[in-house]
């Protein structure tokens, strides 16, 4: 925690808050990636699939998060949609050990990037390819070029290795998104 | 479903304060003229972030306020701002929060995908924040249908024995509301709902013991069981006390018992309870019992008598209100109380008063009477409306124990309606003087002139056009019709055209019955065909052109009796006749006939309800509808949808002992040349599912078994229908039969722990009682406002008459009573009641046979020692009816 944290805290000045937007397919880690930021007092031992969503919060270095964490499954992938509009960031979660639905988690991510809420927003999106523990994940590079990513030009993305269970390859991603959304922030304010 | 509604409203009595604040704040009531637009307009500042929580909450309670006030909202907008409305979970403000759930609880029938909420609230039921806990178990139940709800049962359960009381009732109360479509899930939480009767916070064991009992109730010994068992092991709470003596008393109404059994006795003990509540339940349990003797009386009497000298308003209120209900019941018990009823007169609560005095009215003598009507009309002006209207019910009640009283009385009703009222207490006052001109004969004119001057200045077109109806049918039998005329037309010139129409048609039967004043109302007639309105002109055309042709015929069926059709039928008839376009006229007799509303069968209680009033289901609505939704249903059967037009459904009839294997019961549809029977069955074996159910039917005497159409499946529970139709004989006087039926199935055992239907099945039979088909199967009853009119209409040309000895009867009611029941026809003109004192007297009846002829019977009776003797004419437009007819009584 650096000093003007600190000062900041001590000032009684707030961090400021923005709304992410956690989706990507049932099963793949969305609720156990969110449930990592939490602190330790607050987190879930006990992680079930989530049946539409829910709100959780958490902080990074210099933004506080209101996350939406999405259910996955097939039923409430329509759902999504109601929450587009008003989210400054987006977390793609993708099992990377599930190279057999990959095509499926390509196609919600084409349908979102298509949707008129978020078509013409240069609105940063932060991919996981989760699980990389697991014998049978690709590589975050490998998962790119099946998901496609290379041809996503309009919006700023990045790509993370992580593994949920460990916490590993998380903050590097969340520290790249509040790094995009303050930028995006003050250059709206410009 | 009364009993879960009471339940919901202690909810609602603890919740609702927080919207009054919220409505009180700034004064008056900030929400009278919302907008229902704008206010879904403003519930998309729910997007913005951040949320701003006081502004969200105002908007939110809008939208609340909006949605109660009945405002109906679609289910696009509703889920648009349902939608919106989850974003405000991100905000923590527990007040935000709270309302949110009631939001959710409010749409989660009108917005779609509402299950999007469902992990957000199982977080909260589940979470650390007490306060959220019970709300979110609340709005979770009302998101969650039967194939969600295995998802969250693990959490029921626990929440049910969860130590905090709040969140133990809110899972218990929604428990209740879940079973009404998740019967079976539910019960499965029996064991939890056992331990929480247990609990020692009073509303978690009323609202446990009242989940427990839902699961069993159709199980009668188990309910039995669970009285005795909680009248012995005491219980804390005494809203459960209260619960219990409910059961019990319906379980004694159930088995038409009385006394001397263990749940009398427990009901008994309960006066001696220690809480005012339950000895008040107690008491009026046992005097609202139907088989009570006066010894079982006297003891809650006196509890209420004690109640009635109580300082507290409310226990004075509660005896007297439920003495004023029991007085006609048990006069003998409530005089007893006479003395105290007194002292209530005076009561500074005049709710008290009144209730007071209207039950001295119905108990009391009738020279009483005089007294304690000047005493109520000094404070009628200074009580409410809901009390008026209990004195003109024990003013009704008088009307007809005293009928000499009736100068006083209908005075008395005179002023009421001259003075300030609502509808609902100027209709009670209308239909009080109607029911008494019909019940006695001596007070026809003075309540005639009575209403006559109400019409002059009555607000409510309602009231208007019946009492025109009214004077319609009464005016031209009075001695001076031509004295009401000028009434009536006079609303033709001052009222509305609901009123004006209705006048019309008053007027012209004037017409039709008194040829004095045929011309003088053809010529008024002929100036309503100049009126604005089509309904107006229409019907005074109509009507001059049926008088004008001074045929007794004509205008018995077409002014003074009228159209008997169903209006729904007649429409589907007209509309079936414009879409195939054919040379021949349009039958009127293809039409179904208006079923009469079964009047007599005032339904007492919602089945299964425990509340202590009657409920108000109308029995009249029911009953006029049945018939077209059975003509439908029928219809999309395609086995049976070419047998024309629906003649009469019959009542449903058991044909299978209650508490057995399998319920059946049969319902008899006629049509033109085919009867089909219905057959709604029931398997009560939780172990079988059957399959391929049919009715076998031994037909015979010319009539002929045609089709049979099977229920394929029968699961537990669930009730299915199968059918069987049966083609008439061709022989017309030969309508009745006994059918010996046999219930024809294969079954399917299910494995006991999964509920798994074995693959095997295996045929199986199970004998049904017989069904009888009876000559009133074939009749439909059509009242005949002018009897004498239609006598002449159908004349005497099928005319058959025959006389009889009824011995097995003894009075001149009892004979009337099996005449009309056996032949299934309509008493007209009241002459199915006897004038007091009188030896003989003649019943009219009035029908329409299958196929649409006229049945018309006369039935003159006389009475002497050995028995009734009968002389029976029967008059209808087709012969072999006349004859069926005459030799149903032999
Ligand atoms: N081995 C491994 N398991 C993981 C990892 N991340 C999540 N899981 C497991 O994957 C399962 C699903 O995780 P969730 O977080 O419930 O998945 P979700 O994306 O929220 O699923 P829905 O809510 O149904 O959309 C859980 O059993 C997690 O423990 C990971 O990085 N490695
Ligand atoms: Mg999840």
């Amino acid at each position: 925690m650096g000093f003007f944290d600190t000062l900041a805290q001590w000032l009684g000045v707030k961090k400021r808050e923005v709304n992410v937007l956690v989706v990507g397919l049932d099963n793949s880690g969305k609720s156990t990636i969110i449930n990592h930021f939490k602190p330790n007092d607050a987190k879930n031992h006990d992680i079930v699939p989530t049946v539409g969503f829910n709100v959780e919060r958490f902080k990074s270095k210099s933004l506080a998060f209101t996350a939406f964490d999405m259910s996955g499954q097939g039923r409430y992938r329509n759902l999504w949609e109601h929450y587009y509009r008003e989210c400054h960031g987006i977390i793609f979660v993708i099992d990377s050990s599930d190279k057999l639905r990959m095509v499926v988690a390509k196609d919600e991510l084409d349908a979102l990037l298509q949707h008129p809420d978020l078509k013409n927003r240069r609105i940063p999106i932060l991919f996981f390819a989760n699980k990389m523990d697991l014998r049978e994940s690709v590589s975050s590079v490998k998962c790119s070029s099946l998901m496609g990513l290379e041809n996503l030009r309009d919006k700023p993305w990045h790509i993370c290795a992580s593994n949920a269970v460990t916490g590993e390859g998380l903050s590097e991603g969340v520290d790249w998104l509040t790094d995009q959304i303050k930028d995006l922030i003050v250059s709206r304010k410009k | 479903m009364k009993y879960s509604k009471s339940l919901l409203s202690t909810w609602e009595i603890h919740h609702r304060p927080r919207i009054a604040i919220l409505q009180r704040a700034g004064g008056g009531n900030p929400f009278n003229n919302l907008e229902k637009s704008t206010v879904l307009q403003e519930a998309r500042t729910f997007n913005d972030t951040p949320i701003n929580p006081r502004k969200c909450g105002q908007i939110l309670t809008k939208l609340l306020y909006v949605i109660n006030q009945g405002e109906a909202i679609g289910s696009l907008e509703a889920t648009e701002a349902f939608f919106a409305m989850t974003k405000l979970f991100q905000s923590k403000d527990p007040i935000l929060r709270r309302l949110v759930y009631l939001g959710i609880k409010e749409m989660s029938k009108i917005a779609q995908d509402v299950i999007i909420v469902t992990s957000s609230l199982m977080k909260d039921m589940t979470g650390k924040e007490e306060q959220f806990r019970g709300p979110a178990i609340r709005a979770l139940c009302s998101i969650t249908d039967t194939s969600m709800l295995q998802s969250i049962e693990r959490h029921m359960k626990q929440a049910i024995v969860d130590k905090v009381p709040a969140v133990s009732s809110a899972a218990l109360v929604s428990s209740l509301h879940l079973s009404k479509n998740s019967q079976e899930v539910v019960k499965r939480w029996v064991n939890e709902a056992q331990e929480a009767v247990n609990s020692d916070n009073i509303m978690v064991q009323y609202h446990a013991l009242g989940l427990l009992y839902h699961i069993r109730r159709s199980d009668k010994l188990a309910v039995t069981k669970l009285v005795s068992k909680f009248s012995k092991h005491t219980l804390k709470s005494p809203y459960a006390y209260c619960l219990l003596i409910r059961i019990a008393t319906k379980l004694i109404e159930e088995e038409n018992a009385g006394s001397g059994t263990p749940m009398f006795d427990f009901i008994e003990s309960c006066l001696r309870h220690k809480s005012e509540m339950v000895i008040y339940e107690a008491a009026q349990a046992i005097v609202q019992l139907k088989n009570t003797t006066a010894k079982d009386l006297a003891p809650a009497v006196s509890v209420l008598q004690l109640f009635c000298s109580s300082p507290k308003p409310t226990l004075r209120f509660a005896a007297v209100r439920t003495l004023n209900k029991v007085a006609m019941k048990h006069p003998a018990a409530v005089t007893a109380c006479n003395l105290d009823l007194e002292n209530l007169i005076t009561d500074v609560n005049r709710s008290i008063a009144t209730l007071a005095i209207t039950t001295l009215l119905k108990t009391g003598n009738e020279s009483s009477v005089d007294r304690l009507m000047k005493q109520i009309s000094s404070f009628m002006s200074e009580i409410s409306d809901e009390f008026k209207i209990v004195v003109v019910q024990a003013i009704r009640a008088l009307c007809a124990k005293f009928p000499r009283k009736h100068n006083v009385l209908m005075t008395f009703l005179a002023s009421m309606l001259r003075d300030e009222g609502g509808f609902e207490y100027k209709k009670e006052i209308v239909d009080c003087i109607i029911a008494t001109i019909e019940e006695n004969p001596e007070a026809k004119e003075a309540g005639l002139a009575h209403l006559c001057e109400f019409i002059e200045d009555c607000e409510h077109t309602v009231l208007a056009t019946k009492i025109l109806h009214l004077l319609g049918r009464e005016g031209p039998r009075t001695p001076t019709p031509s004295k009401y005329i000028r009434f009536i037309y006079n609303r033709v010139i001052l009222e509305n055209a609901a009123v004006r129409a209705a006048a019309v048609s008053a007027i012209a039967k004037f017409g039709a019955h008194c040829e004095e004043l045929l011309n003088s109302c053809v010529v008024l007639l002929e100036r309503c065909q100049m009126d604005t309105d089509d309904e107006v002109r229409d019907r005074s055309t109509f009507y001059v052109n049926v008088l004008k042709q001074q045929q007794k015929a004509l205008s018995s069926a077409y002014i003074l009796n009228g159209l008997q059709v169903s209006v729904v039928g007649l429409e589907r008839a007209l509309h079936q006749y414009t879409l195939e376009p054919s040379e021949a006229p349009f039958d009127m007799k293809s039409v179904p006939l208006a079923t009469q509303p079964l009047v007599e069968q005032k339904v007492r209680e919602a089945p299964g309800g425990l509340g202590e009033t009657p409920s108000k289901v109308s029995a009249d609505k029911a009953a006029a509808t049945r018939q077209d939704l059975y003509q439908e249903q029928l219809a999309a059967i395609p086995e049976l949808a070419n047998l024309g037009n629906l003649f009469k459904s019959s009542a449903p009839v058991e044909i299978t002992e209650s508490e057995t294997e399998y319920y059946v019961q049969c319902i008899k549809h006629m049509f033109r040349n085919y009867i089909v029977f219905q057959f709604d069955c029931t398997n009560t074996l939780d172990d079988q599912v059957l399959e391929r159910v049919t009715v076998d039917m031994e037909a015979g005497e010319g009539f002929e078994v045609v089709k049979q159409v099977a229920c394929a499946s029968l699961p537990y529970n669930k009730p299915g229908s199968t059918y069987t139709l049966m083609r008439l004989p061709e022989e017309p006087t030969s309508v009745t039969g006994t059918f010996p039926c046999t219930l024809k199935f294969v079954v399917r055992d299910c494995d006991p722990t999964t509920g798994e239907p074995d693959d095997e099945g295996y045929e199986d039979e199970y004998v049904l009682e017989d069904v009888e088909v009876t000559v009133a199967d074939h009749v439909q009853k059509v009242l005949k406002a002018n009897f004498a009119a239609s006598w002449e209409e159908v004349g005497p040309e099928n005319e058959l008459e025959d006389t009889y000895a009824l011995a097995t009867v003894n009075t001149l009611e009892d004979a009337i009573k099996n005449i009309t029941q056996y032949l299934g026809l309509q008493p007209c003109e009241r002459s199915d009641k006897v004038p007091e004192g009188k030896s003989s007297h003649t019943l009219y009846l009035s029908g329409i046979f299958r196929g649409g002829h006229d049945a018309l019977v006369r039935a003159k009776l006389a009475l002497d020692s050995s028995g009734v003797t009968m002389q029976l004419t029967v008059r209808s437009t087709d012969p072999s009816v006349s004859e069926i007819l005459a030799t149903a009584i032999a």
